[in-house]
Formats: C-alpha cells, sequence, structure tokens
C-alpha cells in the first residue's frame, strides 16, 4: 500500500513540480498570443474600451493582404533583414578571425568594437541621423575634407534611406557575431589546427577548411538570432527615419506600430503582428532544418 | 491678556464660518491638489513653463508636466485617457485631435463648467478668445463635423493655436533689392532666386519629412492654390489641378531650398531658418516667439513679415494646439480653473511675453504688446483670412488616411514617383477608406 503511494507520489512529482513554470508560461507567453489572435480578428480602435471591438472574421487579413503598403514594407523587411545579417555574419566573423592572433593591445581592441552593442538603440538612432545630417554632419564635414561639396541625401532620398539605416545596424550589430565567433574561434581544438598545418594546409585553407567548417554551428545560431531580431528591428528606424522617406524604409514593425498608433487599428496591428510571426517563424524553422540536415550529412559523409 | 486671545480666537472662529470668505477664493477648495498635465515639446509650451509657477503661487494648486514630442504625445494620451481612471488632469492636443477625441467621449464638454458661478471668471471675456481659433481647436459637431454651426458644442479652448505667415529676411531682401513676395508665382521666382544671389543659403524652407509633416506643407499651399481634400460630399477631390500644383509647388519649394531641407520636420525646418541657412519661412506663427531669443537664433533683428501670398484664393492655416480635460480625469474642476487661468487675458500677455503664441484679441490689440512686437500687426492681418477648413479634421483623416497618403505624397515630392498618377492612386484608396467608414451611407 505504502509503496503503490510513493509510486504514484513520484510519477505525480514532476508535474507538481513544472506547474508553476508552465503555469507562469502559459500566462506570460501564450495568453498574450493568444489575446492577439483574437483581437486580429476584431475591429478595435485605439482609445476605445474593449467592449467596444467588434468581430470582423477575417476582414482585418483580408485588408492587409490587398494593402499594396503590406507588401511594400514585406519586401523592404525582406531587404533589409537579409542585408544586414550578410553583412554583419562576413563582418563580425572576418573580424574574429583577424583578430584571434595574439598581438599586443588586442584585448583592449576588442572591447572598443564590442561598444556599438552596449549602445540603447534610441541612442544609436540619435547618433546616427546626427552622422548623417547633410548641414551639420560628421559626415557631411569628413566629406567636405575631400572636396565633395554635395553630401549624399542619406536620409532624405527613398534611393538611400534604406542602405543608411543598413550601416546603421551594421554598426550596431556586427560586434555580436563577432564576440560569438570569436568564443568559437578560441574554442576550436588547437590540436585540430596544428594537425592541419603539419599536413601543410596554408593559413588561409586552416580557416576555410578547418576553422569556419568548426565554428559554422555557432554562427549559424547567431545568425538566426541576428535575423529574427532583424524583422523586429524598430527603435533606430523609428528614430532615423520614422521609415521614410515615403515607404522607403518601412520595415513590418514599423507599419505594424503605425497601423496600432496612427491608424489606430488595434485589430489590424495584432492581425500583421501575427503575420510577422508566422514569417518569422517559418524563416527560423527552415534555418534550424538547413543545420540539422547539414550535420546529419557532415555525420554521415 | 487672556480675554485678548479668546477675542482674538473668536474672530478667526467667526471669520471660518463666514460662507463669504470661501466663495471669494474659487482656488481654495483645490488648494494641495495635485494636477498632472500632457503638453507637447513646443515653444509656446516653454513660454508656459516660465508662467506656470505664478499660477500654484496664486491658487496652492501644483502641476505636473508630462511633455512628449507633439506628434508622439497623442498614443500616450489615447492610452491614458482610455483607462478608468486616468492619469492626465488636461491635456493639449494637436487641433487635429479634437474630433478624434470627441468621437471616442474621452474629452468634457467645456458648457457646465462654463455654467458653474462657482468655476467660471466673470471677467474671462470668452468673445476675447480669436474666433478662427476657438473654431478650429474647440469646436466640434457642427458643419463637417469640425466647423462652426448651431450643432456645435465647445470641448477644448485654443492654446498655443497659430496661423500662417511668410517670414522673410530683411537684411538680405534689401541687399539684393528683392520685392517681398504676395503671390505664389512671386514666391517660387524669389525662392529659386536666393540661392543664385546668396551661394550657400535656400530659399524657402519647409517641412518634408514623410507622414504627417509632408502633408502639412501640401495642404499649406493647397489652400491658397484653390483645393480641398474632400468636396461638400466627401468624394475626395485631391487628385485635380490644384492638388498636382500644391504639389508640384512644394517640389520645387525643396529643389530651391537649403542644403540638407529635404526630410525636415518643423523642428529641423526652423532651425534652417533661425541658423540662417534659408531666406524665407513660411508656416507657423509660433517661429516668432524664437527669431529674436539670442540663444536660439541668428538672426536676431532680421526678420520682416508678411502675410502668406495668395494663390487662386488668399487663406493661411489654422492650427497649433487646444487644451481640453479627459473625461477620466480625477480633478477635472481643478483643472478647468488652470485651463481658465491659462487662457486668462492676463496670462495670455504673460506667455506671449515670454515667447508664447497669443489666443486673445486683446492680446494683439495691446498697443504695449504691438510696440513690443511689432509683428502682431500682420499676425492680426493673417487671421482675417485664416482657414479652418484648410484640412479635413475628421478621425478617419488624423488616423488611416493621413497614414496612407503621407507616405506616397513624400514618393513624389521627394522622390521621383509621377505625381498626378500617385493622387489618383490616392484618391481611389481614399475613397475606399472612406466607403468602409459609411461615408457614403447618404449617397
Amino acid at each position: 500500500m505504502r509503496a503503490g503511494y510513493a509510486t504514484r507520489l513520484s510519477r505525480i512529482a514532476p508535474y507538481v513540480f513544472m506547474a508553476p513554470a508552465v503555469l507562469i508560461m502559459a500566462g506570460a507567453l501564450l495568453w498574450p498570443l493568444a489575446h492577439s489572435v483574437w483581437l486580429s480578428f476584431h475591429e478595435w480602435k485605439l482609445g476605445t474600451p474593449q467592449d467596444a471591438a467588434v468581430f470582423t472574421g477575417l476582414e482585418n487579413y483580408r485588408i492587409l493582404l490587398g494593402d499594396p503598403d503590406t507588401l511594400t514594407s514585406l519586401r523592404v523587411t525582406l531587404v533589409f533583414a537579409f542585408t544586414v545579417v550578410t553583412l554583419e555574419v562576413a563582418l563580425g566573423v572576418g573580424l574574429a578571425i583577424l583578430l584571434e592572433r595574439p598581438i599586443r593591445g588586442m584585448n583592449a581592441l576588442r572591447s572598443i568594437f564590442i561598444m556599438p552593442m552596449m549602445i540603447a538603440p534610441i541612442v544609436v538612432g540619435l547618433l546616427w541621423r546626427y552622422m548623417y545630417n547633410e548641414q551639420f554632419g560628421p559626415l557631411a564635414q569628413l566629406l567636405l575634407l575631400f572636396g565633395v561639396e554635395e553630401s549624399p541625401p542619406w536620409l532624405s532620398s527613398p534611393d538611400w534611406a534604406l542602405a543608411s539605416v543598413i550601416i546603421a545596424d551594421v554598426w550596431q550589430w556586427t560586434p555580436f557575431i563577432f564576440i560569438l565567433a570569436l568564443a568559437a574561434l578560441q574554442s576550436v581544438p588547437t590540436s585540430v589546427v596544428e594537425a592541419a598545418r603539419m599536413d601543410g594546409a596554408q593559413a588561409r585553407q586552416t580557416v576555410f577548411y578547418v576553422k569556419l567548417p568548426l565554428i559554422l554551428p555557432v554562427v549559424i545560431v547567431a545568425a538566426l538570432l541576428r535575423l529574427i531580431d532583424a524583422f523586429k528591428v524598430l527603435e533606430v528606424i523609428f528614430i532615423m527615419t520614422e521609415g521614410g522617406p515615403g515607404l522607403s524604409t518601412e520595415i513590418l514593425s514599423m507599419r505594424i506600430y503605425k497601423t496600432a498608433f496612427e491608424f489606430q487599428q488595434l485589430g489590424r496591428a495584432s492581425a500583421l503582428s501575427n503575420l510577422l510571426l508566422l514569417l518569422v517563424a517559418a524563416i527560423s524553422v527552415g534555418l534550424v532544418l538547413f543545420n540539422k540536415l547539414r550535420e546529419r550529412a557532415n555525420e554521415s559523409g | 491678556m487672556i480675554h485678548e486671545k479668546i477675542a482674538a480666537g473668536a474672530v478667526l472662529a467667526a471669520l471660518a464660518l463666514l460662507p463669504s470668505a470661501a466663495a471669494a477664493n474659487p482656488y481654495q477648495a483645490y488648494s494641495g491638489t495635485t494636477l498632472v498635465v500632457s503638453f507637447p515639446n513646443h515653444p509656446h509650451y516653454d513660454a508656459v513653463d516660465r508662467v506656470l509657477p505664478e499660477f500654484t503661487r496664486e491658487t496652492g494648486i501644483k502641476v505636473e508636466v508630462d511633455k512628449l514630442q507633439y506628434t508622439k504625445m497623442r498614443d500616450k494620451q489615447l492610452l491614458e485617457m482610455a483607462k478608468p481612471r486616468g492619469d492626465y488632469d488636461l491635456v493639449a492636443y494637436v487641433v487635429f485631435s479634437k474630433t478624434d477625441f470627441v468621437a471616442k467621449d474621452l474629452i468634457e464638454p467645456l458648457a457646465p463648467y462654463f455654467l458653474n458661478p462657482a468655476l467660471a471668471d466673470p471677467d474671462y471675456d470668452p468673445g476675447d478668445l480669436i474666433d478662427v481659433y476657438v473654431e478650429n481647436a474647440g469646436l466640434v459637431g457642427g458643419k463637417k463635423g469640425y466647423l462652426p454651426g448651431p450643432t456645435a458644442g465647445l470641448y477644448g479652448v485654443p492654446f498655443g493655436a497659430e496661423t500662417s505667415v511668410l517670414a522673410y529676411r530683411r537684411d538680405i531682401f534689401e541687399k539684393h533689392n528683392l520685392q517681398v513676395p504676395t503671390t505664389y508665382d512671386a514666391l517660387l521666382d524669389v525662392a529659386c532666386r536666393i540661392p543664385e544671389l546668396e551661394p550657400g543659403m535656400g530659399g524657402l524652407a519647409s517641412r518634408s519629412q514623410s507622414g504627417h509633416q509632408i502633408i502639412h506643407a501640401w495642404l499649406l499651399h493647397l489652400a491658397p492654390l484653390g483645393g480641398r481634400i474632400f468636396d461638400d460630399h466627401w468624394n475626395p477631390i485631391f487628385n485635380q489641378a490644384p492638388g498636382v500644383q500644391a504639389a508640384e509647388t512644394l517640389k520645387q519649394i525643396l529643389a530651391c531650398g537649403p542644403k540638407g531641407g529635404a526630410g525636415q520636420g518643423f523642428g529641423g525646418m526652423k532651425e534652417l531658418f533661425l541658423q540662417g541657412k534659408t531666406a524665407m519661412f513660411l508656416d507657423s506663427t509660433v517661429v516668432s516667439g524664437e527669431v529674436d531669443d539670442p540663444n536660439k537664433s541668428r538672426i536676431v533683428g532680421k526678420v520682416g513679415w508678411a502675410l502668406h501670398p495668395t494663390g487662386i484664393r488668399r487663406g493661411s492655416q489654422t492650427g497649433g494646439f487646444g487644451i481640453a480635460i479627459p473625461r477620466n480625469s480625477q480633478n477635472k474642476e481643478a483643472a478647468f480653473l488652470l485651463m481658465q487661468w491659462l487662457t486668462s487675458k492676463a496670462v495670455d500677455k504673460k506667455i506671449a511675453l515670454a515667447g508664447g503664441s497669443p489666443n486673445r484679441k486683446s492680446t494683439f490689440a495691446d498697443p504695449a504688446m504691438q510696440r513690443q512686437f511689432p509683428h502682431f500687426a500682420v499676425f492680426g492681418e493673417a487671421l482675417k483670412y485664416a482657414d479652418a477648413d484648410w484640412r479635413p479634421l475628421l478621425p478617419v483623416w488624423v488616423g488611416e488616411l493621413k497614414g496612407m497618403i503621407g507616405p506616397r505624397l513624400s514618393e513624389s515630392i521627394v522622390g521621383d514617383a509621377p505625381i498626378q498618377a500617385t493622387l489618383d492612386e490616392l484618391a481611389r484608396r481614399t475613397r475606399q477608406v472612406m466607403e468602409r467608414e459609411g461615408f457614403y451611407t447618404y449617397q
């Protein structure tokens, strides 16, 4: 009898211990998500009570998918996210390989390199808006020193603005990739590198055929984290361009903000948030699957 | 000695019991109250900051100011006013928010307060408030929903209201013997000659930041050039000839404007003028509070003022701010007393002296004020032509339509998208939104 009770207790115990965490997760994560889905099927205007929300079925999704501005915003988001992540990975890994070597003053250099990442995004936005100022900004002054009197319309032209905010994002977040890639490089066993050298591999070959394949899983995870972040970035663009000129820098998170606060359509903003969530989830799952397939291929190879 | 103390105590007790002693001071019942007000970061409200301590000294009512950038202020106000109990007791709002706030039942009608003899000051003189400012900032429910009319009610009082005037560099105009433009043709001519005559200087500063700012700039020219957003039955007509001409005008102004002028909001545009980078400024009167402040301006004593040039008709804008009491304020009566004090004749003059925008006829007409601010004569004249219908103050305009039109307009004016085709597409989409919102129910 006693033994049966103990068995039952030991069977229940894990669920009892897990229950608080599960409840907190459900409350903090699933409830807002469920509310967002509920809201996306309603028309609810900002500044009115929630009981004023009217059920409209799929109307919000229909309006969004038929809206050319939303589709433009989706295109801008994809261009922004994939460009910044590609540039950040290339520069971050490149810098990590360069700065991995034991050179005097390297610790100080590494500290300087990671500083942009520690600055609040709002400050980064203000900083770059000032940098790009065509009258008084440091870039305009620098160009003047080289005899260029007409500063490019960094933020005031639809042709330049997206590139300008991409530069700001790359400046801030390359250090994130750099620091993870550097840690991964430092954890590569020296015996493997030594063995490659003894086999006659040149420095370039060691990097491309030994080190990079070994740190690739870390780089993929870092790139995935950056990609998720890049889809959600708001503050820097909000401060620098507010999505303009035109819709040239209006990424989806900016459009969600405008739909909620400017257009005052909370239901439609929720629907757009859900679409963004689906998009990010699909891309993330795709990258994780790619990584697993690659690992499996390596194992079987 | 004891008798004297007893007698003094009796007198004090008797005074405290007299009803007239309490009634003589409308503020007494609210002394010690703390009011939280939502104000914009704006030159008029900077001037208000300098005057507000007097209110606390006079009344014992404390005031906490929550200041935000004016286009972002509305987001926080909406969230705050939608709560059952709000933190704000008085809100300043850009005039285009008035119908939105009333439609959502977020602000108080003011008639009950002006009817309350314990609150309303008999010397307030509402007829002295500038009529077009009251129409633009305070009246809701009249013609078109936002203009005066027999069905309109008062929900706010103008405070920091503005019209448009042309500010120009007198020294530059005199140096090159230029005529102050009175028509749009002359304005564009002078604006594009200045960069040739004064290398490094732009002709006219203008807002052009994507969104609200570029729409404001376009509308500023649309009304004088004979256009409107809607006809009287809410059909979009902004893609007709005046709309295209207003966009082309703005494009030309930017092309002849100062370096770095494209993409600026109101603050950036004002700064370009104050720093001497442009010879003209055609926008809100509020800039007058800063042009002669040596801490903010490099053009002290060099600015002349003229009326907004004429296109097909003369029409200056009406904008700026009003103040209202949120429905969910916990201190409505005290908030009304602050509203009344801030917009009284005496305080209107004090705020104008501190660099703010007057909202009363008596301030403009005061000879002492006119001596100190000679431009008041031009401003008073401009108010005669102020157009309360230069933009539609509908909730749907403030929300969805402005957000839809702003970026696309920016692509045509700052970018290279064809103007007529863009406006045609926007008119078509505007019609869809208006249809969805029920504006064509009677058609």
